[in-house]
């Protein structure tokens, strides 16, 4: 084949146009990573919410040598609503047990902070769900997200396309973030566990109830572009009575009986789907965080307390994400 | 225990305390970022012997208001726009103040939509995306452009459509009223009430909220009695018997008010919670005071009922 000058011009520009898209596409959108070499996670077994949750959190906590002398510390439960019967909220026993546990450890600050998805009325969740009465009496302070004072923030990742989101001032001053999700199916997202829980942090206030801007831009690609803009220091998550079916408000109540503590929220996440009979890697946010914000595989994670135990049958899920379901796996209890 | 119109003075001298040098009020008493939604209801809650107080509030909003006519959300906010903007255009033009940012208002109004009524958009909520039950053609207002309706910035920008007064462009504006009640009867709960935008969602019926509920019944008070406004006042009525949050207590007592239902076992319920406990949020103190002056027939709400 000949090969004259204005062939070979416009085949080298064909070339360096497609290596250029190639590049751009494959340009990772992260801007940041979190990932460590290896993660911790125990698994607690816990009966029922009681009284007995502090010591329980308490031996569990010892296992992360966690050092919080001097530092805020700002819990992040999972309150979405209050609807009577359902068990759509952290529990307020298990958020009071960390507020002692923590303060034990040497926390200077601790805050108890949240951003409610669906209930505009932030007062009426935490009267309603016992939370306004056991915080009272521990004497520690409640910032409702939804109206925090607001900053500018550039977004570490930029999976929903977005430059920048208004972040609450009580988010990002804090030292230590703690997120503390209930354990549930979610009919957008599959399941929302740690990393899904720091939507609370975005402001309703700004934008809306439900976060809508997050759900147009993509739900996944949010929980995304939000855990790697607010680093999530460690996790405490409610499985005691998990949610199954059509999560987050609607599903059933499905006792795990455990609480699962972590330093790296994919790795908590990970592990709470597998409690659940799901497969991490098929729920997108768990497997995409796994590249920069933790780890997902069970080789890199250290697991403390009791062993992972999948459930004989998985949590039932929405039609669209059956497929996350493990189907047959030899870890199964009988 | 105070009184209730000694109470409501009480609240109204809170609200003027926490008033920031700029005219405005932040949601919460330590920060000191001028808020939109609490400044409009704060300028709806005081009175008119608070000259100075509503002249600084006014000033702030009419300072705030973005080159596209619509209200942010606070000050230093981005400018696109936001869905407090029909609550803002309703305060002004309670206090008489509208002339200066009507047709700017207005024409944001009469433009912004929920995204669902974008061809693109409907159709696939008519195709693909099908687990909400709407229907994409009765749309109202969105929290934020670029995004969907929902039932409170809806009801807000209802309330001040409805009561605009000397717009130009008066036929798009009923065009807008009447698109965003159809929306309001098209996403109502099952069994009446408002969640925060639709009624049903994977043929699961949400449950209502009483705020919402309240709000859209307000933005409705001057619509024809129907089933969808009787179910929802009584949703209403039934919800406020075991309900003790300041805002959505005032809020129900507002709108039940409106309708003239009985408000005075409500009203002393929530004169005794506020006067137990403080009000941190400005917002909810705003709205505990015009709750507590509705008990002295002066609703500001009420107009919509009136008109």
């Amino acid at each position: 084949m000949k090969l004259d000058r204005r062939t070979f011009l416009t085949a080298s520009l064909g070339l360096a146009v497609g290596a250029s898209t190639t590049a751009l596409l494959n340009r990772p959108k992260y801007r940041v990573t979190r990932r460590r070499p290896r993660s911790r996670v125990a698994i607690l077994r816990a009966e029922s919410y009681s009284h007995n949750l502090e010591s329980i959190l308490h031996s569990g906590l010892e296992l992360f040598h966690l050092d919080l002398r001097g530092k805020t510390v700002l819990l992040k439960p999972n309150l979405v609503d209050y609807i009577a019967g359902n068990h759509i909220n952290t529990h307020p026993l298990l958020v009071c047990a960390a507020v002692e546990c923590f303060r034990r450890l040497g926390a200077k600050n601790l805050l108890v902070g949240e951003g409610p998805g669906h209930q505009r009325d932030t007062e009426l969740v935490l009267l309603e769900s016992g939370f306004s009465e056991e915080l009272r009496q521990l004497k520690v302070p409640f910032v409702d997200l939804n109206r925090d004072e607001l900053a500018a923030t550039p977004l570490l990742a930029t999976y929903t396309g977005m430059n920048r989101i208004w972040l609450p001032r009580t988010v990002l001053e804090a030292d230590f973030v703690v997120s503390m999700p209930k354990v549930k199916t979610h009919h957008w997202s599959g399941v929302t566990l740690s990393m899904k829980n720091m939507f609370g942090v975005v402001p309703g206030a700004k934008y809306g109830w439900p976060k809508n801007i997050l759900h147009w831009r993509g739900i996944q690609e949010s929980i995304l572009d939000v855990c790697a803009t607010v680093p999530v220091h460690f996790v405490i998550a409610d499985a005691i009575v998990a949610m199954e079916g059509n999560g987050p408000l609607n599903g059933h109540p499905r006792p795990l009986n455990r609480i699962v503590l972590a330093d790296d929220p994919v790795a908590a996440d990970a592990t709470c789907a597998r409690l659940m009979g799901l497969d991490p890697t098929r729920i997108t946010h768990v497997r995409i965080g796994a590249r920069f914000l933790g780890n997902v595989s069970t080789e890199r994670i250290d697991q403390f307390a009791e062993a992972v135990c999948v459930p004989a049958n998985a949590f039932e899920m929405v039609p669209e994400f059956q497929d996350l379901r493990v189907t047959d796996s030899p870890e199964r209890q009988p | 225990m105070h009184d209730i119109q000694e109470l409501n003075h009480v609240c109204v001298q809170d609200l003027i305390d926490r008033q920031l040098p700029e005219g405005g009020w932040s949601f919460s008493s330590p920060t000191t970022q001028s808020a939109i939604e609490p400044t409009a209801l704060a300028l709806l809650a005081l009175p008119s012997s608070s000259v100075r107080e509503r002249d600084a509030a006014v000033r702030f909003l009419l300072r705030s208001q973005t080159a596209n006519g619509s209200w942010p959300v606070f000050s230093g906010d981005d400018a696109g726009g936001s869905g407090l903007t029909g609550l803002v255009f309703f305060a002004l033009n309670r206090c008489c103040a509208q002339e200066m940012v009507t047709n700017r208002a207005v024409q944001w109004l009469i433009e912004s939509r929920g995204w669902e009524s974008h061809w693109l958009w409907k159709w696939k909520f008519r195709t693909s995306d099908r687990h909400v039950r709407f229907d994409p053609d009765k749309f109202g207002w969105p929290w934020m452009p670029e995004t969907g309706s929902w039932v409170v910035p809806t009801a807000y920008s209802l309330l001040a459509l409805k009561h605009a007064r000397g717009i130009s462009q008066q036929d798009l504006a009923q065009l807008r009223i009447r698109r965003g009640v159809e929306m309001l009867y098209d996403r109502i709960c099952p069994e009446g009430g408002w969640n925060a935008g639709n009624g049903v969602v994977y043929g699961f019926p949400l449950a209502p909220h009483a705020d919402a509920t309240a709000l859209a019944l307000l933005s409705l008070s001057s619509e024809p009695p129907n089933n969808f406004i009787t179910a929802s006042v009584d949703w209403l009525e039934r919800r406020a018997e075991t309900c003790f949050a300041p805002w959505s207590l005032a809020w129900t007592i507002l709108a039940l008010d409106a309708f003239g239902r009985p408000t005075v076992l409500l009203t002393d319920r929530l004169s005794s919670v506020v006067d137990n406990a403080e009000v941190n949020d400005c917002a909810t103190l705003a709205v505990v005071s015009l709750a507590l002056r509705s008990a002295a027939r002066d609703n500001a709400f009420r107009v919509a009922h009136e008109t």
